[in-house]
């Protein structure tokens, strides 16, 4: 049984929401230019953007390749300046219009069959998307590898799918097939629910850290959600201030708390056979807790670090 | 819109009569059908609302989005596009699973080219997968009470919520500059798994001064750590982008608040004196914190070729939380950590075409992690013999980092449009911190060597092979001692210190036979073959990683695609350890072999069998399976690590009838299983009585109806 609490907690954005889309879809709007035109059809009329009337008298939705929906999209709002033309992405078409069978194709093409260079492709869409969170994209893993834009955005559409973030893993997982597996296992991020996904932590176009990743070092990009985990504290855990990845695999695991590996194997991997820190693993017997539970986090709570300043039972060993 | 507090046995009419009643009602005619071009070329919007059954009680299924107990639900998302196009104004409304717990709204009003704003909202539940039966009281607080024996408890669900809302901002200036604004609020509340032990009982041994020995059985005890924090992120960047040079200089700030600075258990048991359960209170929560960064990052094209990019950044976090008052401190350590860290990271790269056919690429970056915290001497017994007879200097322990990378790749044209790609990566860093209870080295250096041949452009046959061969070593490593200057074991090379060779191969082709079959082969593989401390065999040998996959994609028609794919993951890592002192005075070497194999298949199929229905099929099976497989002799009968197995299955299946262009019905039934042996928290009791459990095998059934309304 749901409480008034989390009644409201469902009610309120979701009225919000239909508020703002009841007002979205009552404010009048304007007829278009393209609208009042007539259907003077010599020279071929432009639909939707500056120039693409001798594209699309032959592209419209019935063609091989329909490209009208590209109207729907940013890059067919022709108010703004800046937006390209046919010609901006594909170059001069004049071959491809005159050639008969439509054997030759566009000065740059971006599909399957393109016979234009990755870097050249790409090009079309640097001359305009340079910069900001693409600073970084020249010299960047994905540039070296012969990614194409196209590779993983749709440009023709209103629903590219790497930038829905129910769908942006699929696209990912095209080449990052391991990820695939990682992300169903019985410890994982909420990455099939769309709550955090691949570009919440990477930066495919590149960045200044390790990994690609959005923030400047592997331990900045996780604190941006497990802030908590920073510190500095009064007991450090050296490896937690070093790298998060040198006990955890984000992608998911099969160990509890997206550990690599289970305890008291993990733990093993550093610390040395003092005494019950080398016990072999088993569920029975008093080493049982380096095993069960939470291993050896049993006693040792605080494994992220001990902020406490009292001198009692916490001398690193990270149990207050 | 529907919730779970609408009689079970009334909903299934329920649904029938809501989809009926919307899909009677006349249709508004946004005049779409008379405008084809307004149709195909204009931004469109949906409202998609309906109603589903949840059919099953589970905890996996519905962990990240609250569909855990069996009942109905409510479907609504709405994806709203409004773009006026004599302005270039877009209004876009995103909501997606509003009526479940793992909402999220997304408002956009933007001027394209000129200025826009985002509004967003999200909640993130998180359900604990295991169900908490405990007599432990005031779960969610800060003083829960523990009872100080055995006690039989109730069920108790732990979980936490994210709830974050956004904005951000830009606007577009003179001059090619663009001014951006970033804010986000995250509050954090719940509870989760948490506690606190020791070991107990009589000494066995000599020589422990009446101290537990390492066998000794132990108390412990369940605490759920409450949850109730802040975190908020901001930040301002002013860009400018011109035609060869790009600028972006800024300003990053985070902070963390954490309402909840101190844990005070009451109760708990006091079987063991001075070292039992209740006498490790208070405990301390994760402190407030924050950082603030100034940040230029840029890139430039020297030539249509040559282009240069850098990032320096200045940060500096604190943490400065004040000690509860009421805590025994030793004098002189003040009211807080005086935590400080500041960070300099100044990266650079350069890519480059010296010949036609040859391209290069380089990349620097230094990042020096300095913290700064005053060290106090924090803890006067310190030199007392602790439960394992060690002493130890009662100091905090800061710790800096600097990493430097360097990176070269050179990349050939061959003919055929083959490519060769060299590269040598090095990273080198630097450590500070002593040796004590754990190994440590001030320096390890890792150098890569990367061959590989790509094909990236062919009509039927595209792919790579690549090596990749690396070599981890660095300074000696010190000699741990305890305080008191006493040698202690130096046996153990630290996984992340460790000299380690590892080589990798890398394959990947993709194929297209004929038009409409696409097929994908990946296979990697690595080995790694680490070193050990002088002297020793324990901790990490060996370690190898397989990966093997294969896609197919095949067109049957427009109207018909399939796909089907299937993935292999193989881990292992051997390494040993050393038992602790047994009755019989021996200290036993054992080692491990772990062993993690995942095998996933998958397959989804879309149809469009007539033009007002479209139809689809996804299915996934993964069986992930833990072999520990040690290798102890001296009690092999206790020393049985059972294998973990887990089966994960999902079978989602949709229908879509459009009933008229701007109306649509569609049917989605999931079918996810989950099953499990996991033994995690099997026969596990806590002191106090507390246990968890969970369901090994989960079947859920998930169907819901809903109607999706479109318009212009």
């Amino acid at each position: 049984m749901l409480t008034i609490i989390k009644i409201r907690q469902i009610a309120v954005p979701g009225l919000l929401a239909f508020i703002l889309a009841f007002i979205i879809a009552v404010l009048p709007q304007p007829v278009s230019s393209a609208e009042l035109d007539d259907d003077d059809d010599d020279p071929p009329q432009d639909l939707i953007l500056r120039g693409d009337g001798k594209c699309t008298a032959c592209h419209d939705e019935n063609s091989d390749n329909p490209i009208l929906a590209i109207g729907k999209t940013k890059h067919g709002t022709t108010a703004d300046h800046r937006t390209p033309t046919c010609t901006s992405c594909h170059g001069d078409g004049g071959s491809h219009e005159d050639s008969p069978d439509k054997a030759l194709m566009p000065q740059r093409t971006f599909g399957k069959k393109s016979v234009n260079s990755i870097e050249d492709r790409n090009s079309a869409c640097l001359a305009c998307h340079q910069g900001g969170k693409r600073m970084h994209w020249p010299g960047s893993t994905h540039a070296n590898r012969d990614v194409a834009c196209t590779s993983c955005h749709t440009i023709h559409t209103d629903q590219d799918k790497v930038r829905n973030r129910n769908t942006q893993p699929e696209v990912c997982f095209n080449c990052h097939k391991e990820m695939r597996q990682l992300i169903n296992r019985p410890y994982r991020h909420p990455i099939r629910e769309g709550k955090v996904i691949c570009s919440d932590c990477h930066n495919p176009h590149g960045s200044a850290g390790p990994s690609k990743m959005v923030r400047d070092s592997i331990n900045d990009t996780c604190y941006t959600c497990h802030m908590e985990k920073r510190g500095p504290f009064v007991y450090n855990h050296p490896p937690v201030q070093e790298n998060c990845a040198i006990c955890h695999n984000p992608h998911g695991t099969t160990a509890p708390n997206l550990l690599r590996t289970r305890s008291p194997f993990l733990c093993q991997q550093c610390h040395e056979p003092n005494t019950h820190q080398g016990s072999s693993g088993t569920l029975t017997g008093a080493y049982a807790r380096n095993t069960l539970a939470r291993g050896c986090a049993n006693c040792h709570t605080q494994v992220h670090g001990s902020n406490m300043p009292e001198n009692i039972h916490n001398e690193s060993v990270f149990q207050r | 819109m529907f919730t779970n507090t609408l009689n079970r046995k009334k909903f299934p009419r329920a649904i029938v009569f809501f989809t009926c009643f919307v899909t009677a009602v006349p249709a508004y005619s946004s005049g779409a059908d008379a405008d084809p071009l307004k149709e195909l070329s204009k931004p469109r919007s949906v409202v998609n609302i309906g109603a589903g059954q949840l059919f099953n009680d589970n905890a996996r299924f519905g962990q990240y989005t609250g569909l855990r107990n069996e009942g109905p639900y409510g479907i609504f998302n709405v994806d709203i596009a409004k773009r006026y196009d004599d302005t270039g104004t877009w209004f876009k409304l995103l909501g997606r699973n509003l009526g479940l717990q793992n909402r999220d709204v997304r408002f956009e009003h933007s001027k394209q080219g000129k200025w826009g704003y985002v509004i967003d909202y999200s909640q993130t539940p998180r359900y604990e997968p295991f169900t908490v039966n405990t007599a432990v009281t005031g779960i969610g607080t800060t003083d829960p009470h523990i009872p100080d024996t055995r006690t039989p408890g109730n069920p108790a669900q732990l979980s936490t919520e994210r709830q974050s809302i956004g904005f951000s901002f830009n606007q577009f200036l003179p001059g090619n500059l663009e001014f951006n604004l970033h804010f986000r609020n995250e509050e954090k509340d719940g509870s989760r798994i948490f506690g606190r032990g020791n070991r107990l009982g009589e000494p066995r041994l000599s020589g422990f001064d009446g101290r537990p020995s390492p066998r000794a059985v132990g108390g412990y005890e369940f605490i759920p750590e409450p949850i109730n924090s802040t975190i908020r992120i901001f930040g301002a960047s002013l860009d400018y982008v011109g035609k060869d040079l790009q600028l972006s200089g800024g300003y990053y700030g985070t902070m963390y608040n954490n309402k909840n600075a101190l844990l005070t258990p009451t109760g708990g048991s006091t079987v063991g004196g001075i070292f039992s359960p209740s006498q490790y209170a208070p405990i301390a929560l994760a402190p407030d914190n924050e950082s603030h960064q100034g940040f230029l990052s840029g890139g430039y094209s020297f030539a249509p070729t040559t282009r240069g990019t850098f990032k320096v950044a200045y940060t500096r976090a604190t943490q400065t939380d004040s000690f509860s008052p009421g805590l025994l401190t030793a004098p002189g350590i003040g009211a807080n950590l005086g935590g400080r860290i500041d960070t300099v990271l100044a990266q650079t790269g350069l890519t480059a075409r010296p010949l036609q056919k040859l391209s290069i690429n380089t990349n620097f970056r230094f990042e020096d992690r300095d913290d700064k915290t005053p060290v106090r001497f924090y803890n006067p017994m310190a030199t007392f013999h602790d439960l394992n007879g060690n002493t130890w200097n009662g100091l905090n322990n800061p710790r800096s980092f600097r990493t430097i990378t360097s990176k070269f790749e050179a990349n050939y044209t061959l003919p055929h449009n083959f490519r060769l790609i060299g590269g040598i990566d090095y990273e080198h860093r630097d450590r500070t911190g002593t040796a004590t209870n754990t190994s440590h080295r001030f320096r390890t250096d890792e150098l890569f060597y990367r061959a590989e041949l790509r094909r990236s452009l062919s009509d039927t046959i595209t792919g790579t092979i690549s090596y990749i061969h690396s070599d981890r070593f660095g300074s000696s490593f010190l000699t741990n001692t305890t305080a008191s200057g006493a040698s202690f074991f130096n046996l153990i090379a630290p996984s992340n210190l460790a000299d380690r060779s590892r080589d990798k191969v890398r394959f990947l082709a993709n194929w297209d036979p004929i038009d409409s079959l696409s097929i994908q082969v990946s296979i990697d593989e690595s080995i790694d073959d680490y070193g050990q401390r002088p002297g020793s065999d324990l901790g990490l040998r060996k370690g190898s990683a397989r990966n093997y996959s294969l896609d197919a994609t095949y067109i049957f028609s427009e109207r018909l695609q399939a796909t089907a794919w299937f993935s292999r993951n193989e881990t292992h890592i051997d390494q040993a350890s050393r038992n602790a002192i047994t009755d019989n005075g021996i200290r036993e070497i054992w080692g491990s072999n772990l062993h993690n194999i995942g095998t996933s298949v998958g397959m989804e199929v879309t149809a469009k069998p007539t033009d007002k229905l479209e139809t689809g099929a996804n299915f996934m099976f993964a069986d992930y399976t833990d072999k520990f497989n040690q290798k102890v002799s001296l009690e092999p009968q206790v020393n049985i690590v059972p294998n973990i197995s887990t089966q994960y299955s999902s079978l989602r299946l949709f229908a879509r009838y459009d009933i008229r262009k701007n109306l649509g019905v569609r049917l989605d039934y999931i079918l996810d299983h989950f099953k499990t042996n996991e033994w995690t928290w099997t026969g596990w009791r806590y002191t106090d009585g507390t246990t968890l459990t969970q369901n090994n095998n989960q079947m859920v059934n998930f169907a819901f109806l809903s109607v999706l309304y479109s318009w212009q």
